[in-house]
């Protein structure tokens, strides 16, 4: 090893730079502080909660139970009802995603600082993003359902409303994230800030939001399933049935169609979403 | 001594590299020199293990480090430090952390990941700052300095690596001419007062001339020039950058173009 640093010099040094020498102390003690701070506030949370690791393993004995009594799986004489049903779940979820994007895309940009710099416009629209964002898909739906009456059409309105606000907060955040010497490169051409948007931040942006609707149809085929339970269409309802009704064996068959859908979507997604980002092609 | 023998490095059909061999003594100054896309980066970024070699062999003070794995690897990369043309600094963290970093593989794993540094490489690292007077600016973090001193805490970060060799990759591309100076002048400095190699691409033949005591030239993956800076003659260079005869390389004149208004695509 090259001899470059004389070590006996370094007391010296350390001395002459002792504010240097302590920067990063300060940092840790907040650090190990927070960090502290997070486990009292778990610990908390656990107690409030009741948790009891004896109740867990006590239960764990009843899954045992209902998995014995879903063996074998199987879909009785309502196949064709549970495809049907499955296809609306997917529908939901596709329609309400694709809608909720489309929406929330303009007031994404109406949020976003780099594009309109008032305050007034964006306070507003961050904050009805909150707002809806604050209730949950299910809850949507019931609403829903109380205004256009029970079935599918109940349950993507509540998947794109709620969609639409956590949208308008992903979209705003990845808008405000683009990096602004392209845009800079745009307005010094001479262009409109039309122009500047288009040209300068949508080709940054296009290939992440892509991905996060993508992300969200697939999360949503999950939430549609939820959202049938409570009469929002689809198959979450046969499912809610059938445990109402204690048949166990079809349950079992109804979970295992929704796995196999949500393992394909996530598979395709997840190709096209390597391939949007220009990774690697499909 | 630093070996490399045959190294070839192909992405799909095309060769970066092509059976480039050469011999790097130790604690000589070496300018490579070529048009861009000539393989000069390729070349360091396979000797410091960056990118793997198709082909070839790296061997240093005879012991082969093309095939180096885990620690053994790192511990090479330790030993022949890295200088980027855009700097590769943590721009959200502050100098001292960024000096630091060239500490990682001497530092325990543990300590290291935790931010916590000995106070021996805490002096070290002001000790490389205070070389280049940048030690008042320790405390300031990465992306608020102009490039010429982001360079520098680059090079503070190879310097405590305690590194046998330095590897440059035009460092000074994208630099302003007095900081121009002042880089190549640090690296002259570690190269001429500590004895260690430094290797560096450079697009300047000027500089390559007035710094390096010998250059290799390189065109198309290969190797085509390999001497001491007084035999690059003109001819050699306006050969290896693909100009013609008439073509002067340094303060070339303008192309004059005839006064005219006609649209181009008229």
């Amino acid at each position: 090893m090259t001899q470059i640093f004389d070590p006996s010099r370094f007391s010296s040094i350390a001395a002459r730079h002792h504010e240097v020498m302590r920067l990063g102390a300060r940092q840790r003690q907040m650090m190990f502080a927070g960090a502290f701070l997070g486990v009292l506030l778990l610990v908390f949370g656990l107690i409030e909660a009741d948790f009891s690791l004896s109740r867990i393993i006590n239960g764990t004995g009843k899954l045992g139970d209902f998995a014995v009594l879903m063996f074998p799986p199987e879909p009785g004489p309502l196949f064709k009802t549970y495809l049907h049903a499955l296809g609306e779940t997917l529908a939901i979820a596709l329609l309400g995603t694709v809608i909720a994007a489309i929406l929330a895309f303009p007031f994404a940009v109406l949020a976003s600082r780099n594009v309109l710099p008032f305050w007034l416009t964006r306070f507003v629209v961050r904050r009805s993003f909150d707002t809806i964002r604050g209730v949950d898909t299910l809850i949507w739906a019931l609403i829903w359902i109380s205004v256009v009456g029970l079935g599918p059409f109940a349950g993507v309105l509540a998947v794109a409303t709620a969609d639409f606000a956590a949208f308008g907060k992903l979209f705003s955040e990845t808008i405000e994230t683009a990096d602004p010497k392209p845009v800079e490169g745009i307005r010094s051409t001479g262009g409109t800030a039309a122009q500047e948007f288009r040209f300068g931040i949508l080709p940054q942006i296009l290939p992440v939001i892509a991905g996060q609707i993508l992300y969200y149809f697939e999360s949503n085929t999950r939430s549609a399933t939820i959202i049938g339970i409570v009469g929002a269409g689809g198959i979450g309802l046969h499912l809610s049935e059938q445990i109402r009704t204690l048949e166990w064996q079809r349950v079992a068959f109804l979970v295992l169609m929704v796995l196999a859908v949500v393992a394909v979507i996530d598979f395709i997604s997840s190709r096209l979403r390597t391939a949007i980002s220009g990774a690697k092609p499909i | 001594m630093l070996a490399i023998e045959g190294l070839t490095k192909t992405y799909g059909a095309s060769a970066a590299v092509r059976d480039v061999s050469l011999t790097i003594e130790r604690g000589s100054f070496v300018g490579v020199i070529g048009r861009s896309g000539a393989g000069k980066s390729t070349l360091l970024r396979m000797v410091n293990r960056l990118t793997d070699p198709s082909a070839g062999r790296i061997l240093f003070e005879g012991r082969d480090v093309t095939a180096l794995q885990g620690a053994q690897l790192r511990a090479w990369r330790r030993s022949c430090a890295m200088i980027f043309q855009q700097f590769n600094l943590v721009g959200r963290m502050d100098v001292m952390t960024n000096v630091l970093t060239g500490r990682l593989s001497h530092a325990s794993h543990l300590r290291s990941l935790l931010n916590m540094w000995s106070d021996a490489d805490k002096a070290m690292a002001l000790a490389a700052l205070e070389q280049f007077d940048m030690a008042s600016l320790a405390a300031r973090r990465v992306d608020q300095l102009s490039g010429g001193q982001q360079q520098r805490v680059a090079i503070c970060r190879a310097l405590v690596q305690e590194p046998d060799i330095i590897l440059a990759d035009e460092p000074i591309a994208s630099l302003d001419p007095r900081n121009t100076k002042a880089v190549m002048d640090a690296l002259l400095r570690i190269n001429k007062h500590f004895g260690i190699t430094v290797v560096c691409n450079l697009h300047s033949l000027d500089l390559a001339r007035s710094y390096c005591d010998r250059l290799v030239g390189m065109s198309a993956g290969q190797v085509v020039f390999d001497a001491a800076p007084e035999a690059l003659t003109d001819d050699v260079a306006r050969n290896l950058y693909g100009l013609e005869a008439g073509e002067v390389l340094e303060l070339a004149s303008p192309v004059s173009f005839p006064a005219t208004t006609t649209p181009v695509a008229a």
